[in-house]
């Protein structure tokens, strides 16, 4: 018994050790040399790209930051380790920061995240049905079962908007809820009469034989601002010098991953596992360094209609730079 | 015991070995006979055979092998946290019946709750970390191994315990040569199970939390909509659940072969 007592003490400390190899507890410490070491809470999809590219640029060690990237599913914790202090930075979609605003988490973007392309046929997320599907216009979805990945967020309020636009009633939309990557076969299945899925679920759906009947970002307003990142308010007043410095960085990330398509592609395979065929022919998103913001008035507005944000009003003077 | 009972357990281990290679044999067979015979789709169930080019394709990066060993340095030190503190505390409050009176009602009630119940409680206390899987890991584990000792402590032969008092044995002797000698099969039987739990728990914390670890890997792979890969990641989640529990059985027999419960089912 001592002998396997000694056994696994020894077990656990080479673990340990093997442990601090592969993460850092190192809270936005500042090492020799002035480096801050900053941990951004993100989703492992398509649109985070830009700041792996920019990380692999260098376009943040020459602004004095070292990155560490931490990726939940889903990123329902991203906003509470913002604002408990375990990530510097986050990323998150619009509608959900206008959520956090209404509730007084106190957040605020530093740099825009994502945008839609902003053309019909060619964006990076839409509406799908499957192969033969008699729904063929975004006006047939009216009263229809529609899997979306999160409940009164910019999923359902931006695939409502393009029922209204094409003269269709959204209210009788039967909406569900379902991970991205189970939307495919659920469609195909015929457990729900279409979804609302990005890339690279989308290129799934349309290889299988599905088509896209309603590009709901495109629909919702011209050049939709999809996500941002943020920082705590807290940060931002205690160390406004690395805010700048990573919102600097993140924007020089942004351009360079908007002019370089080819190495966007190249990187998905660093922190994702998407297939490299799918990885070439998916439809890449747009990074604007500019946020749009009439198209976050437009999703404020939208959200308010489906009563999203309860009684209050988002302050966007509050959350936008 | 009787000779036929004797022959018995001695013949089984290579047939029961051979049936369970059998089994084995035959799903890998199924698996990569449904997709191909269209019954599933080959897009959400693959063919075996491109599950295993997809574990081939893993095992040949570095990454894949970081996140085995982040998920067994989790369950290592989770376990090990969860058997000192199991037993620590057993031995306690086996030992002293006040004790074991007062803590009854808690123990009863803390036991059942299930440890992803606790998610939302670690992400709060350590995000994303590692910390956050060890919460899970060491909450499941523990209360097995303790019960195991609280009933192995419960099962002091009281002869032995009284004849042990008479030698004016100190309460330290008393434990280490009475109580400890019959709840160490306990113990053991504890730590089998932890082990299989804690291996459940740490794939459970890494896949819903995002800590790092095979779990997370498996949660990109199903974002990235790369389903063999996916698939060959169970795989190995299923791998390291059936060695670990081969090395916790090896072990027990080894340390407890003194043991009547082991001496029993070996040959003489």
């Amino acid at each position: 018994m001592r002998r396997f007592i000694t056994g696994m003490t020894v077990l656990a400390l080479v673990g340990a050790g093997a442990g601090c190899g592969s993460s850092s507890d190192d809270d936005a410490a500042t090492t020799g040399g002035g480096v801050d070491q900053v941990k951004v809470g993100i989703i492992p999809i398509v649109d985070v790209a830009p700041i792996y590219l920019g990380q692999q640029q260098g376009f943040f060690k020459s602004r004095k930051i070292e990155l560490t990237m931490e990726s939940g599913q889903g990123g329902a914790a991203i906003v509470p380790g913002v604002v408990s202090g375990q990530f510097q930075f986050g990323f998150s979609n619009m509608t959900s920061l206008l959520i956090a605003e209404t509730k007084n988490v106190p957040i605020k973007v530093v740099a825009n995240g994502v945008a839609s392309t902003g053309q019909t046929g060619k964006d990076f997320g839409g509406v799908v049905v499957k192969k033969g599907s008699p729904i063929t216009k975004p006006a047939e979805l009216a009263g229809k079962k529609i899997a979306v990945n999160t409940l009164k967020n910019i999923g359902d309020t931006t695939v409502r908007e393009s029922v209204r636009k094409a003269g269709g009633d959204p209210a009788g939309i039967n909406f569900v809820e379902m991970p991205f990557p189970n939307m495919p076969a659920a469609v195909e299945a015929g457990q729900v009469d279409a979804a609302w899925v990005v890339e690279p679920s989308l290129s799934a759906v349309t290889a299988a034989g599905g088509r896209v009947v309603a590009w709901n970002y495109v629909d919702a307003a011209p050049n939709l601002t999809v996500a941002a990142y943020f920082a705590s308010t807290k940060l931002i007043g205690e160390k406004p010098d690395l805010v700048k410095r990573f919102t600097e960085a993140m924007n020089e990330s942004l351009a360079y991953a908007d002019a370089h398509p080819d190495q966007v592609r190249g990187i998905l395979s660093s922190y994702t596992k998407i297939d490299p065929k799918v990885g070439e022919a998916l439809t890449l998103p747009k990074w604007p360094t500019e946020i749009n913001r009439p198209s976050v008035e437009t999703l404020s507005k939208l959200g308010a209609q489906d009563g999203i944000f309860g009684t209050s009003t988002p302050d966007l003077d509050k959350l936008l730079p | 015991m009787t000779a036929l009972g004797a022959a018995a357990p001695r013949r089984m281990p290579g047939g029961r070995a051979l049936l369970g290679l059998s089994g084995l044999t035959g799903l890998l067979v199924l698996v990569e006979l449904l997709p191909r015979a269209g019954i599933v789709s080959d897009r959400y169930l693959p063919p075996t055979s491109r599950i295993l080019a997809a574990l081939a394709d893993e095992a040949a990066t570095g990454a894949f092998w970081v996140a085995v060993g982040d998920t067994l340095t989790a369950w290592a030190i989770g376990l090990a946290i969860a058997v000192v503190a199991g037993v620590a505390v057993g031995v306690l409050i086996g030992a002293v019946p006040v004790l074991r009176a007062v803590t009854a009602s808690t123990v009863e009630f803390l036991r059942p709750i299930p440890s992803v119940a606790l998610i939302p409680l670690a992400v709060l206390l350590y995000g994303s970390d590692l910390g956050s899987t060890l919460l899970l890991v060491v909450y499941a584990a523990f209360w097995q191994v303790l019960v195991q000792v609280l009933y192995g402590v419960a099962d002091v032969d009281p002869v032995a315990d009284e004849t042990a008092r008479s030698f004016r044995f100190s309460a330290l002797a008393r434990i280490r040569h009475v109580l400890w000698p019959t709840a160490l099969p306990y113990v053991f039987t504890g730590i089998r199970l932890a082990a299989s739990v804690a291996l459940v728990l740490a794939v459970t914390a890494e896949l819903v939390i995002g800590a790092p670890g095979l779990g997370s890997v498996i949660a990109v792979a199903q974002t990235s909509n790369a389903i063999p890969t996916m698939y060959a990641l169970i795989v190995v989640t299923g791998l390291l659940g059936v060695t670990i529990n081969l090395a916790a059985r090896y072990a027990e027999r080894h340390v407890l072969a003194w043991h009547q419960s082991v001496r029993g089912e070996a040959p003489t």
